[in-house]
């Protein structure tokens, strides 16, 4: 873009100082995880308004990953996150193989109808989900806690996309060598879409990791509470909770592996909301 | 986190479809396979779709005209009763409810007004003769007629809670698109830039938007704190009185507010890097050459040529924020005094709070009505026929 180059310098020197800014509550919450309760429990300002650890102290982190329910919340969540991601996956992928590559009787009425469900929110279908589950006993499971996203269609729309743009001569070759469909989808396909794959994994783990309402509904006990619905536990009763410095521990366990996978994987996230906007 | 999107269907499709129907008649061996593996291959996917989604979707509608307590129904089966459209009327209507010229005149005037600025941008040409009419019909809809409704001295609403809690919704809504649109369409400006230092920033301000509610909340709950929060140490060191954000009545909605845009503001900033990617750079080269300005270029080059990708922003920040339920229920708990209560948070707490699962599944469905006509909007723009 246009401009001089001390306006530039300026510029770039405004969104700096503005970055750090952005980035000042997180920096809060990990420095608030990092100081002594019992100094916590008398002043949050220290040094610097509490931004700067000191006195500085592991003890809530070793804490919150060996005691309490913190270990657990977070094994519940990658649990969660992990089998609801491998299941979207592989649903996506073989729905979005057959709706983009077999010339099935009757897809062309059934794609759009199916496209049709990303009209309705989780919102509008938490309620009737609620009393299904507990017709079923499903309820603090983690079928009850996976079951939902499997049937949101925006991974099928992703993956028909993606194998449409896929060539057919390469299909066409290996029908011809005569492999049948489920050979050619396992051995040629899906290798050929891992990029695709691993955008829609990281947007499925990062939607599991931190959804809040459903496990809100199903999970009653905290035993099965994940860690996104854990945290909302504890912060509900500051007063009588384990203390800040715990409680911020526990916030920062929350967001390390979504903050550590997003870090990796950057490129794949911006595509993704890109591509799942509709642009 | 991400939005679902309410794609296009793909024009080519249909071509493609059809020419492969007529290779299937000759070839009916395999036609006969394609449609069995076709079927074998969706069949997991569907019947998670109808099992999990459908299902629940239509089984909300049959629950939304009951009476149903949850704890009752829990018992015995049989304790839900057919009450017919009777939630409906409750929540949307009430005893002697009136129209008048006058009720809630200042907002029908104000509307009224940005009615006239539709008609007159449509006469102008910025906006289409479809956005215009539909944009102009809902407005008069709301402005001229259902803003007017209300009860008559002797009569009162069916649920009092249940308009201003619509309306606290969509203020929540109306506060917080413009200001992430803005501050998101700001920064993308300011960092579409190849260098590493644009590279680093565009992460810091997309980190927050990874994080789950329940961390937002944890922050931002003790950051509004007077006693311990930064904002509090920040005001006792300029010698100010700390402000009391969650617990005032005219400052715990923008204290949620300001929670949500700094959670939400990389979204939008990344839409918006996406859109200046799609412009031509001979296009800025032209405008260069004939000397024209840093603010000239933006103003007359990238501003239009973000229309639909600004369109699609907002649009998708609707049907977001409208949801709002974790920053209302953690923050300020709905208060003080229902200021913060929200429409998705009405529903969780009749249902599970109340056990009015009956009259939560009326309240859900409309608000899918709600959400269906900005999904609508949301397919219109990206197929880019507006």
């Amino acid at each position: 873009m246009a401009g001089s180059r001390s306006q530039r310098r300026l510029l770039t020197l405004v969104l700096v100082v503005a970055a750090l800014v952005w980035l000042l509550p997180i920096v809060w919450m990990v420095s608030l995880a990092l100081q002594p309760n019992d100094l916590l429990a008398r002043t949050t300002s220290n040094v610097a308004w509490g931004l700067i650890p000191w006195p500085f102290t592991l003890d809530n982190l070793t804490y919150v990953l060996s005691q309490g329910m913190t270990p657990r919340w977070f094994l519940n969540s990658a649990i969660v996150a992990v089998s609801m991601t491998l299941l979207v996956l592989a649903l996506s992928s073989m729905a979005g193989y057959a709706f983009a590559r077999i010339p099935f009787p009757g897809r062309r009425l059934l794609y759009p109808l199916v496209l049709a469900g990303l009209v309705i929110p989780e919102q509008a279908v938490f309620i009737p989900l609620y009393t299904m589950f507990a017709d079923w006993g499903w309820h603090n499971g983690y079928a009850a806690l996976v079951a939902p996203r499997l049937a949101v269609p925006i991974g099928v729309f992703l993956m028909t996309q993606f194998f449409r743009g896929i060539p057919d001569y390469i299909e066409e070759a290996a029908t011809l060598d005569g492999a049948g469909r489920w050979t050619v989808f396992t051995r040629i396909m899906l290798p050929l879409s891992v990029p695709a794959m691993v955008t829609l994994a990281i947007l499925t783990f990062l939607y599991a990791w931190n959804d809040y309402l459903w496990p809100l509904v199903s999970a009653s006990r905290p035993e099965m509470f994940t860690i996104t619905l854990g945290l909302a536990s504890l912060q509900s009763n500051f007063a009588d909770s384990e203390g800040l410095g715990r409680v911020m521990a526990s916030g920062v366990l929350a967001s390390l592996p979504v903050v550590l996978l997003f870090l990796l994987f950057q490129r794949q996230v911006v595509r993704g909301i890109a591509m799942g906007s509709g642009k | 986190m991400a939005i679902p999107a309410r794609p296009a269907p793909d024009p080519a499709v249909g071509a493609i479809g059809t020419s492969r129907t007529g290779a299937r008649r000759r070839l009916g061996q395999r036609g006969w396979r394609d449609a069995v593996a076709g079927w074998l291959f969706v069949a997991p996917f569907l019947a998670a779709y109808l099992l999990f989604l459908i299902t629940p979707f239509l089984r909300g509608i049959w629950i939304s005209l009951h009476d149903w307590n949850l704890l009752a129904v829990a018992i015995n089966p049989d304790a839900a009763r057919f009450v017919g459209v009777r939630n409906y009327t409750r929540m949307l209507w009430g005893d002697g409810i009136v129209w008048t010229l006058d009720h809630q005149w200042g907002m029908r005037l104000a509307g009224l007004v940005a009615i006239a600025l539709i008609a007159w941008w449509w006469h102008r040409g910025v906006i289409g003769r479809g956005t215009a009419l539909a944009a102009i019909g809902a407005g008069l809809l709301l402005f001229g007629l259902l803003l007017g409704l209300n009860p008559a001295d002797d009569g009162r609403w069916g649920d009092r809670r249940f308009w201003p809690i619509v309306g606290n919704t969509l203020t929540f809504v109306a506060l917080t698109v413009p200001s992430v649109t803005l501050l998101g369409l700001a920064l993308a400006l300011g960092l579409n830039r190849d260098d590493r230092t644009s590279a680093v920033l565009r992460t810091a301000f997309f980190l927050s938007q990874v994080l789950s509610v329940t961390v937002v909340t944890l922050i931002w709950q003790l950051t509004f704190s007077p006693r311990q929060g930064m904002l509090g140490h920040a005001a006792r060191s300029l010698g100010l009185d700390p402000i009391q954000w969650i617990t005032n009545v005219d400052l715990a909605m923008p204290a949620i507010v300001i929670a949500t845009v700094w959670w939400s503001l990389g979204f939008a900033m990344i839409l918006f890097l996406a859109g200046l990617q799609e412009i031509p750079a001979e296009r800025y080269e032209a405008a260069r050459l004939d000397g024209a300005g840093l603010w000239s270029i933006i103003r007359f080059i990238t501003l239009p040529a973000l229309s639909r990708t600004t369109t699609l922003v907002i649009v998708l920040q609707i049907i977001l924020h409208f949801q709002v339920f974790g920053q209302s229920h953690l923050i300020t708990r709905g208060g003080p005094n229902d200021a913060t209560q929200v429409l998705v948070r009405y529903i969780y707490q009749t249902g599970f709070r109340n056990s009015e699962l009956g009259y939560a599944s009326a309240l859900a469905v409309v608000l899918f009505l709600f959400m269906l006509v900005f999904a609508m909007l949301q397919l219109r723009v990206s197929r880019g026929d507006d």
